[in-house]
């Protein structure tokens, strides 16, 4: 490496980690000192020109588009009413287990998950409805807060997804096929809960299930009014399937399936939808400023060849498959615990993809563990968006709803290297349907 | 490394060249040995560096890039440079070029196309130096070959979003359907669309053989990328290394076009075994649905002057 | 930061506030820059939804793609992405990491917080205003393929949204120096969804 290259490597690095400790909006945090290590390898001149430009191609996307119009989905979802009735179908799918509004929390954020293209927008709808009711029930707080954090990140794996639409965006691989990637390992995700909540149930027998058998007159009247919000996942996937429209243009259907049935139910008032559309704009805005910070940082690094000198030098250390995906999930994993997934799949994606394929994994089956990965980055102290949501919303402390964690935790964990080490759990799924091609 | 200074000293420096193919493409491949040969023949001043899958930005961000001099040398399709000059949009017409051997020799003799590749000089600060072959383009289907225009009628086709390719769709009476090019595979195999066109080295290195089996030998057009070069970093070199630098370019498209034949059987051998059909085509049907485009496209005095060069040319 | 932090966009709090009429003709001009913002974030993300409902409509129902639906959603969502960048630093609310800065007393927070807004308004200007205003240059005869538009005048958002969010910066700064804003933003909502 020679020393202009190392001297702007080191601001790069240096930069990124001082910045974000700050307090720097994590946006700017990567692209100043993207465009710093520039002008060091360039010119003040070239620098500017560059970082515009990359800002300016980060949101020249068609595919990406996907990402705008899922986000406004979930907004006219949550205003709409379709969550509420997602979850009161839940409840009447698992409300007679042991502990069975904990089940239900599990059952609700997967449910919602598979509509939505964002996790946290389940878990502050799942726990504003859940957690009340768990409290009645003699839940403790903390630990009702606490499943509804773990559960929800179920959403982030489960088709639609906007994580794994960023992921596919710096791997340059199908959108189709990680959607259906995702499904395996979400599933995963949601049984683990599962069966943990089970084990606590086993040592908590108070928590019974509600008892109240629903005739099948109601339950037939809950699922008939969950109906149409299990029938956009039927005609979004389908549609795809079908040949109606594309995986980016399934996100525009489900924004005007949303509002139609909003609009049909008159759950949805008009004068309601211009301020679901800025706040969707909002966090538009928010992610694609990330991406296109994510772009200048991604330029600089192509331009100084760092990735295949990280892949190389890993190489160098060793050539054993194992060995380095373990390495690999930790270093994310410690990196999840303060970083949100954007950033980190925009940060971490160009420089570990090139290491992993020269080994033989598909990056569809990296993306499904990159994504699974930053599920656990999102539950993991001390920053973590589901963590704060779910606290919040169950009114409870960050601290308790913490001290409640690690067994769950840790079981996810164990999850996440069966996906790493199963890739048969990933791909599978696109494989059959003919999204991806049998050999890695 | 050792980039940016050396600009305008005329000692040399290593140019970074985009690229937005693969590190097994013919372009990549010819691309690196244009800069070892340049390299030897400057006693190691000027050097090339390819950045391959556009990893320093798509075809019309490197322009900007080289417009700038943030790089020095880019591989863009004629499209892209159509967008700056409409003179360019002479070579991408369908039935301009009756093989790839023609086009080759006449997109890289500067007395045909001299003046077009320096008009962009002075407004953009870059020189076109000379072009490589992107091969004869063809049509691929899902649902059986397509033998006549006929075949063609109301079909969903995939095409780059250039008024050429727009026109030349209607005039065939398909119905042309622009789609990022990332999801032509899931658009064929689902059915979003009918069917796309490309050469045979795309068709199969992008896998889309596999959902739209059926290649028919349209070759409606012969499609062609373009080397350009920062006009300053041109001017900055002495006359002996200029000498060298475009007779090893000369060195480098003609390895590139037998590259290119070859890469060509082979995909075409490898499509076959994964189960696809190649079918000769109704070829004076298709010249003569097409041949309205030229009149539509060349209206200019300069165009004119540039398609009849390239005309004779090749007689 | 002894006293409560006030709500960027609501009323300035009790106590004692200096520059009070330079306070008040900020947020003046703050609150017609959202307003403007905010409506260009409807219009063009109802445009975005139109365009690709549109691209699947002329294709699958009338049976003929209209070609221009691809680019056209192209770049509005580049205009979108930032308008909607710039509108959110209104409220300060992009994401940060702020475990580390909540540390620290009052004064360093202060004192960060001005550092961070100076921060911003240095890379938005090199890169938003500086550099945008050059690669709208670059790009001003470069045309859409099937617009009558060329990619420069779409790129001069860019500079544009580059001088509002200095513009936000230095409300933000005036605020913190007059007392009436907390150094750290506060806990966003908008965060939440992603
Ligand atoms: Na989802
Ligand atoms: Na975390």
């Amino acid at each position: 490496m020679d020393t202009t290259v190392l001297v702007a490597t080191i601001v790069l690095v240096g930069g990124m980690a001082l910045f974000i400790a700050m307090g720097l909006p994590v946006a700017y945090a990567m692209g100043l000192p993207s465009a710093l290590a520039i002008v060091i390898l360039l010119s003040w001149d070239g620098a500017a020109l560059t970082s515009a430009q990359r800002i300016l191609a980060g949101s020249n996307s068609f595919p990406l588009l996907a990402i705008p119009f899922f986000i406004l989905a979930g907004g006219l979802m949550n205003t709409g009413g379709i969550a509420q009735r997602l979850i009161d179908l839940a409840l009447v799918v698992s409300g007679r287990l042991p502990a069975s509004l904990a089940q239900t929390t599990v059952v609700a954020n997967a449910m919602f998950g598979t509509v939505s293209g964002a996790s946290v927008a389940a878990a502050a709808a799942v726990g504003t409805v859940l957690n009340p009711p768990m409290r009645q029930a003699g839940y403790d707080p903390k630990f009702s807060a606490m499943v509804n954090a773990v559960s929800s990140p179920a959403g982030m794996l489960l088709p639609p997804s906007n994580t794994f639409i960023v992921y596919s965006l710096v791997s340059g691989t199908s959108i189709a096929a990680l959607f259906m990637a995702g499904v395996g390992p979400g599933l995963l995700w949601a049984l683990v809960c599962v069966i943990m909540v089970a084990l606590y149930a086993r040592k908590h027998p108070e928590l019974k299930g509600t008892g109240e058998r629903p005739t099948v007159g109601q339950a037939a009247l809950v699922l008939l009014r969950a109906l149409p919000a299990l029938l956009m996942i039927v005609v979004v996937i389908g549609g795809i399937l079908a040949g109606i429209f594309t995986a980016t243009e399934s996100a525009v259907i489900a924004v005007l399936y949303c509002l139609l049935l909003g609009l049909a139910q008159r759950t949805l008032p008009v004068r309601s939808l211009p301020g679901v559309l800025l706040e969707a704009s909002k966090v538009t805005g928010i992610i694609m400023l990330l991406i296109g910070m994510s772009g200048v940082l991604g330029w600089v690094l192509s331009f100084a060849r760092l990735p295949q000198l990280v892949a190389e030098s890993m190489l160098g250390l060793t050539e054993n498959r194992v060995v380095i995906v373990l390495i690999i999930m930790v270093v994310l994993l410690l990196a999840g615990t303060v970083m949100d997934p954007t950033p980190a799949i925009l940060i971490f994606t160009p420089i570990f993809l090139p290491v992993v394929t020269e080994l033989g994994i598909s990056p569809i089956h990296f993306g499904a563990m990159m994504v699974f990965n930053m599920c656990l980055g999102n539950i993991s102290p001390p920053i973590g968006n589901n963590l704060f949501v779910a606290a919040r919303v169950g009114e409870v402390r960050l601290e308790g709803l913490i001290s409640k964690l690690w067994p769950f935790f840790w079981a996810l964990v164990v999850a996440l290297f069966v996906v790493a080490f199963v890739p048969q759990l990933s791909v599978w799924l696109p494989t059959t349907l003919g999204l991806m091609d049998a050999a890695p | 490394g050792g980039s940016g200074d050396a600009a305008g000293s005329g000692d040399g420096k290593t140019m970074k060249l985009a690229l937005n193919q693969t590190e097994d493409h013919p372009s990549f491949i010819a691309l690196e040995a244009f800069g070892e040969e340049l390299s030897e023949a400057t006693d190691g001043r000027w050097d090339i560096e390819v950045y391959p899958n556009a990893t320093l930005g798509a075809q019309d961000e490197t322009i900007q890039l080289v417009s700038d001099g943030s790089i020095d040398l880019s591989i863009v399709s004629a499209p892209q440079l159509e967008n700056l000059n409409k003179d360019f949009v002479v070579f991408s017409l369908p039935t301009v070029f009756d093989s790839v051997d023609t086009q080759m020799s006449t997109i890289n003799d500067m007395d045909v196309v001299g003046d077009v590749y320096a008009s962009l000089e002075d407004s953009h600060k870059f020189t076109v130096v000379g072009g490589i072959t992107q091969g004869a383009r063809s049509f691929y289907t899902k649902d059986g070959a397509v033998t006549t225009p006929a075949d063609m009628q109301g079909l969903k086709v995939r095409v780059q979003e250039s008024p050429v390719f727009i026109s030349m769709m209607e005039a065939l009476g398909a119905s042309p359907t622009p789609m990022a090019f990332g999801e032509v595979y899931t658009g064929l195999q689902s059915g979003v669309i009918d069917g796309a066109e490309n050469n045979e080295v795309s068709y199969f290195t992008q896998k889309h053989f596999e959902v739209a089996p059926y290649f028919s030998y349209s070759r409606h057009l012969i499609g062609a990328d373009f080397l350009i070069a920062g006009t300053p970093v041109l001017e900055s070199m002495s006359e002996e290394d200029r000498a060298a630098f475009d007779e090893a370019w000369q060195n480098t498209w003609k390895y590139h076009t037998e590259l290119w034949n070859e890469a060509t059987e082979e995909a075409i051998t490898e499509a076959e075994a994964g189960g696809a059909t190649f079918t000769e085509v109704d070829a004076q049907a298709f010249a003569d649905a097409l041949s309205p485009l030229i009149d539509q496209f060349v209206t200019t005095d300069t165009q004119r002057a540039l398609y009849d060069g390239i005309k004779g040319a090749a007689e | 930061m002894s006293t409560e932090p006030a709500d960027p966009g609501g009323d300035p709090p009790e106590g004692p506030v200096r520059w009070a009429p330079l306070v008040s003709a900020l947020g003046g001009v703050r609150r017609v820059v959202d307003g403007v913002l905010a409506a260009l974030c409807l219009v063009v993300f109802t445009a975005l939804v139109i365009i690709v409902s549109w691209q699947v409509f002329t294709r699958e129902v009338l049976n003929y793609s209209a070609p221009w639906t691809e680019e056209a959603a192209r770049y509005t969502f580049v205009v979108l992405a930032l308008v909607a960048a710039a509108y959110v630093f209104s409220e300060r609310g992009h994401i940060a990491v702020e475990m580390l800065v909540e540390k620290f007393p009052a004064r360093g927070q202060l004192v960060m917080g001005l550092v961070i807004e100076a921060i911003v308004i240095f890379f938005t200007a090199f890169v938003f205003v500086w550099g945008g205003w050059r690669i709208a240059l670059n790009a001003w005869a470069q045309h859409l393929s099937t617009l009558p538009l060329t990619v420069g005048q779409v790129y001069l958002v860019m500079p544009v949204a580059g001088v509002l969010i200095i513009f936000y910066s230095v409300y933000h700064v005036v605020g913190i120096l007059a007392g009436v804003e907390s150094a750290t933003p506060e806990f966003d909502e908008n965060a939440e969804a992603i």
